[in-house]
C-alpha cells in the first residue's frame, strides 16, 4: 500500500519539474523501479492511475523499467545477478554485501507539452 | 512534445527530512531503533522487558506508531517512560514527517536511547526510512519460518533479528535451521536473537538488553568523540 505515498511523491516531482520547464501537460513518465527497491510494479500503476486524476498528469501514461539486481562478491570478484534476494556469491558461497544495481527507485524522464 | 531528463530519487523528499532528523538525533547523542514486524509479534510486549530491565540504566522515550489507536502508548506510559503516539490514520507505515512532528513533543536532552515501534506490517515499513540508527525486525514463532523469503526487504536491511514466541516453537512446524539458513542467504550480517517474553522466566531478553546496552553506550562514546 505504501505505492500510494509513492506515487503522490512523484507526482509532486513531476508536477514541479513541469513548472520549471513550461509544460501544461505531461503525456508520459518514465521510472525506473530496481527489483529489490520494494516495490510492486503492478501496485505502482494503479496508484498512479488513481492518484493522478484532477492533476498535470491526468492523461500521461506511466512507463517502467525494471532493473535486475547484480551483486559483485568481494571475494573472489564474481558479478552475479541476485535471484529474490539470495545474496550468496554462487560460486564460493560467501555473503555479498557489495551490491551494484538493484535498489533504484527514481524518476527517469517525463514528456509533456 | 519535449522530453526531460530528470533522473530524481522518488523517496527524496522523505530523505531529506530523515537526514534533518538524524542530525538534531545524532547532535543529542541518541541511539534511535526503528523496530518492526507483523502486528502480533511482540514488539510491544519486547518493549515492556526491555524497558523494565533497562529504564535504571538508560533514558528511554518510545515513538508508537499505530493506525488508530493509543492501546500500545498506554502499555509504555505505564512503564514509566516518555512515549509519543503517531496515529496514521489508516497509512501502512511511519514516514520521516511523521517522526520530526513526534520529536518536538520530547525533551530529547534527556533520552539515550529512542526506540520507535513501527505500525504493524511486514511490507511497506522497510521502505521508509525514519532518521535511525539500527532497524530491528520482529519475527515470532508462531507466524512462520517461510517470512523472511516471502517479506525479503524488511528482514534484508535490518542490523538485528529477533525471533519471539520461542515458548511456542513446539507448537508450531516453525523450522529453525531453514530461518537461519534464509537468513544467511539475505543478510547474514544480522544479529539474531531469540526470545520469548510473555511467559515466566523470560528467555533470551537479557542477552538482547546487554546488547542493546552496549550499542547505546558505543554510540554515546562515538558521539562524545566526535564533539
Amino acid at each position: 500500500m505504501h505505492e500510494v505515498s509513492i506515487i503522490q511523491s512523484v507526482i509532486e516531482i513531476v508536477t514541479k519539474q513541469a513548472l520549471d520547464n513550461n509544460l501544461t501537460k505531461i503525456n508520459n513518465v518514465s521510472l525506473r523501479i530496481g527489483e529489490l527497491s520494494g516495490v510492486m510494479p503492478e501496485s505502482l500503476e494503479f496508484a498512479f492511475e488513481s492518484c493522478i486524476k484532477g492533476t498535470m498528469l491526468e492523461e500521461s501514461t506511466l512507463n517502467m523499467e525494471i532493473i535486475s539486481a547484480l551483486g559483485e562478491c568481494k571475494e573472489c570478484n564474481l558479478e552475479f545477478p541476485i535471484e529474490h534476494f539470495n545474496k550468496l556469491c554462487p560460486s564460493c558461497n560467501k555473503f555479498c554485501t557489495n551490491i551494484s544495481r538493484g535498489y533504484e527507485l527514481y524518476i527517469n524522464t517525463i514528456e509533456g507539452d | 512534445m519535449s522530453e526531460i531528463k530528470v533522473v530524481a530519487n522518488i523517496l527524496h523528499t522523505n530523505e531529506e527530512i530523515t537526514s534533518q532528523n538524524k542530525r538534531l538525533l545524532n547532535e543529542k547523542g541518541i541511539y534511535v531503533i526503528n523496530m518492526m514486524s507483523s502486528p502480533g509479534s511482540g514488539k510491544t510486549s519486547l518493549l515492556e522487558k526491555i524497558i523494565s530491565k533497562l529504564k535504571d540504566r538508560i533514558r528511554i522515550a518510545v515513538i508508537e506508531g499505530d493506525l488508530y489507536t493509543t492501546k500500545d502508548a498506554e502499555r509504555i506510559e505505564a512503564q514509566g517512560v516518555p512515549v509519543v503516539q503517531i496515529n496514521t490514520g489508516g497509512a501502512c507505515h511511519l514516514d520521516g514527517k511523521m517522526i520530526k512532528g513526534a520529536l518536538d513533543s520530547l525533551n530529547l536532552d534527556n533520552v539515550d536511547l529512542l526506540v520507535i515501534e513501527n505500525v504493524g506490517n511486514l511490507v511497506c515499513p522497510a521502505a521508509f526510512e525514519l532518521g535511525e540508527d539500527i532497524k530491528i525486525t520482529v519475527l515470532s514463532t508462531t507466524e512462520g519460518n517461510d517470512k523472511p523469503l516471502k517479506y525479503p526487504r524488511m528482514f534484508e536491511n535490518s542490523g538485528a533479528i529477533i525471533l519471539n514466541k520461542m515458548d511456542l516453537l513446539e507448537l508450531t512446524n516453525f523450522d529453525k535451521a531453514e530461518f537461519y539458513k534464509d537468513i544467511n542467504s539475505l543478510n547474514a550480517l544480522a544479529t539474531i536473537f531469540e526470545t520469548s517474553c510473555v511467559k515466566d522466566p523470560d528467555q533470551g531478553i537479557d542477552e538482547l538488553c546487554s546488547w542493546l546496552s552496549q550499542q547505546v553506550n558505543i554510540n554515546s562514546q562515538f558521539n562524545k568523540a566526535c564533539i
